[in-house]
């Protein structure tokens, strides 16, 4: 069984790479407007079925439509977040469990309306880098390594640079930096939290939306299949450590790779028991995350 | 204090006693539907309401079930099982004591009949489920509950003595099964018959539903097996074929269960369903007879197509049987509308004596044993996608087409 260790941390990675695509955006908006966004399978879901359609109309490949799908959903999340921001800046009541339901009940109605639009069937995104892979043959073992699978890992890995980039290198990244430490403070600095918080939002629902076409490429779609990756997006953002970005990887990294390696040497039926048992002992030695550096 | 103890005592009593459910005075037959109408299986769920829906739609456009020279029209209430027990169990509930119908007609999921059922004893209420295969729901003999699709252990065997007669004949198979009660039992199921007819069998796992399998098939693929077979729902065999495919590896056969013959499993697979295998025990090109409502498994699919776009699969066309054993039955026994339960009890025992024949083939439900309530009157069958269509392809006695064999390879599809 030993021979299937490098085909086990291989598919680790690659499965850990689809992760880093939910979670890293997720991560983002967590730290910058302090919500927890329930409805962040529902993004990648209304991104999915935007590149299944347009995929279908035009017939051109799926990834050809990403900085489309980004610059549309960049706009509905840029509209969409001064809602959130009122319910999040309320002074009654608790506003970080209001906004918790705001976001729980967007993906709701997301739902629902998904379902009537889009139908209940599963589809799929056809792709040219869906058609193949290619094997690899270290010391004797042959590794395959599905194309659509790296892409996606490479994309997931560009992102992540890119949000380093921009959240290090800039003055609107300084910005974000400094409202995601201190929201006065900040704003006596003349950071605008209003719209900054707006960039932030449409960025991330942007990014999410982006995800959505590539696990369609990748995986299935289905109105119903945002829950599923709103687990997986908090799971990886709590043990990356709330809100610290660049924890995310490495985070999603590892779950791929207990995943992988539960399946092929242990009862695959126990997998979930084991990502969980894992997290539960990580969070007990360390409650702020990985890295001890969440919030 | 005592008498508050003696108050509670009486509440909680109350609560594990069923309250009786009236009969109300109506001219038409109030039926429940409880379906996932949301969540993870709302795929199903609503292929089972379309079944349901047909029927339903077919009888009214007759005027409605002839009772003793009186036509009876049938009204559907719906209640959502969200895809989850509990949730299903509750509209069980809501629509007995609230909506007080005078039958069920059950859910897709085998699991969410498992929850449904027992309420469904309590209040007595008779209830077909057109959808739901887990043995389990049979071997636990509940005396109210029915269903018109045979158990997965009495469908499974047929397909893999069917991959048995191929020829070079498959040695080895692998089977994977998501864990909920039906595609754990489809697996398992395959892996008896596979037991039986002398297949190695090099790798049996159950995953977590919704699971990414690419590792696990990584590891399949290693041990190369003929044949690789695989319980599961329409999402996930979209997602095992598109696994199988990333990591290149093309079984000599694949077998699934529920949903490829759904139109919608071939249009989201494309090419790369072809050739896939499956089990059922309907197809719209069935050789079957009826004088109820459709004569033949044609005119079913051709009313389905009409209505819906959409030929309907064995799981749709289960639902329109459901319905067609409770008119058979109700017909029997001459009951009327707002049946008391005395009428009921006489219901069950008339879906007990049925043996009717349908588009969708011999409706007769067993009487004792591990299939006690479950339709034994289906012959189940073999079929294959073949240039997007489903064929059978065994037993011998209903071939349609000969079965291709090996599947061809995924790259030079």
């Amino acid at each position: 069984m030993m021979e299937l260790l490098p085909q086990a941390l291989t598919d680790g990675i690659l499965l850990g790479g689809i992760y880093i695509t939910i979670a890293i955006a997720f991560s983002l908006t967590y730290g910058v407007m302090h919500v927890i966004d329930f409805a962040v399978g529902e993004w990648i879901m209304f991104g999915a079925f935007t590149g299944y359609y347009l995929n279908k109309w035009t017939g051109l490949d799926p990834f050809l439509f990403l900085p489309v799908i980004f610059v549309l959903y960049f706009g509905v999340g840029y509209v969409i977040q001064p809602v959130i921001h009122r319910v999040l800046s309320g002074t009654k009541g608790n506003p970080f469990l209001m906004g918790l339901v705001f976001t729980f009940g967007l993906a709701i109605m997301f739902r629902g309306l998904a379902l009537t639009a889009f139908g209940f069937y599963s589809n799929s995104i056809p792709s040219a880098f869906s058609e193949g892979s290619f094997n690899l043959e270290p010391l004797g073992l042959t590794v395959t390594i599905p194309t659509v699978r790296l892409v996606g890992l490479a994309y997931a890995l560009g992102i992540t640079l890119i949000l380093h980039y921009l959240l290090k290198k800039t003055n609107f990244g300084l910005g974000v930096r400094a409202l995601a430490q201190h929201k006065d403070a900040a704003g006596l600095m003349g950071v605008n939290s209003k719209r900054t918080g707006s960039y932030v939002y449409g960025i991330y629902v942007g990014i999410s939306a982006m995800t959505g076409v590539l696990l369609g490429c990748i995986l299935s779609i289905g109105a119903q299949m945002g829950n599923e990756y709103t687990i997986f997006a908090f799971f990886v953002v709590v043990l990356a450590g709330m809100g610290y970005l660049a924890g995310v990887p490495w985070a999603a990294l590892l779950l791929g790779l207990v995943q992988s390696i539960f399946m092929i040497y242990f009862n695959p039926s126990h997998t979930l028991l084991a990502v969980f048992a894992i997290l539960y002992i990580i969070l007990l030695i360390s409650p702020r995350g990985l890295f001890g550096k969440g919030v | 204090m005592k008498f508050g103890f003696v108050r509670a005592l009486l509440l909680i009593a109350a609560l594990f006693v069923a309250i009786p459910v009236h009969a109300e005075q109506r001219n038409f037959f109030k039926i429940g539907v409880i379906t996932e109408l949301s969540g993870d299986l709302v795929t199903g769920g609503n292929i089972t309401k379309r079944g349901y829906d047909l029927w339903a739609q077919e009888v009214n456009a007759k005027g409605g079930i002839e009772i003793q020279g009186k036509k009876y029209p049938v009204k559907l209430v719906y209640a959502d099982a969200q895809s989850n027990p509990a949730a299903g169990a509750a509209a069980a509930e809501r629509l007995i004591t609230q909506e007080k119908v005078d039958f069920i007609l059950g859910p897709y999921s085998s699991g969410v009949t498992l929850a449904v059922a027992p309420v469904v004893d309590k209040y007595k209420i008779p209830m077909i489920t057109g959808s739901a295969e887990s043995p389990l729901i049979w071997k636990n003999k509940f005396k109210y509950t029915f269903g018109t699709i045979p158990p997965i252990n009495f469908t499974g065997a047929t397909s893999i003595k069917t991959l048995t007669e191929m020829k070079p004949a498959p040695k080895t198979i692998a089977i994977i099964g998501s864990n909920d009660a039906f595609s754990k039992a489809t697996a398992e199921s395959y892996k008896a018959a596979a037991e039986k007819a002398k297949l190695k069998i090099v790798k049996f796992s159950i995953v977590p539903s919704g699971q990414d399998m690419t590792p696990l098939l990584s590891a399949v693929r290693s041990m190369k097996p003929d044949v690789i077979a695989f319980g599961g729902h329409d999402e996930e065999h979209v997602k095992f074929v598109k696994a199988l495919k990333q990591i290149g590896y093309t079984p000599k056969a694949l077998l699934m269960h529920c949903g490829i013959t759904d139109k919608a499993f071939i249009d989201a697979v494309g090419k790369d369903g072809e050739q896939i295998f499956g089990t059922t025990c309907w197809t719209g090109t069935a050789k079957t007879k009826s004088k109820v409502l459709w004569p033949n498994a044609a005119a079913y699919a051709a009313a389905s197509q009409k209505a819906f776009n959409n030929p309907g699969d064995y799981t749709q066309g289960g639902c329109s049987a459901a319905g067609i054993a409770f008119q058979t039955a109700l017909q029997k026994i001459g009951a009327k509308p707002g049946m008391d339960e005395a009428t009921r009890t006489k219901l069950i025992t008339a879906l007990e004596q049925i043996d009717v024949q349908t588009f969708y083939g011999r409706v007769k439900f067993a009487t004792s044993g591990e299939f006690y309530h479950a339709n034994v009157g289906l012959d189940p069958l073999t079929v294959q996608i073949q240039g997007g269509q489903v064929k059978t392809v065994g037993p011998k006695a209903s071939v349609e087409a000969p079965a291709i064999y090996p599947m061809k390879e995924w790259k030079s599809r």
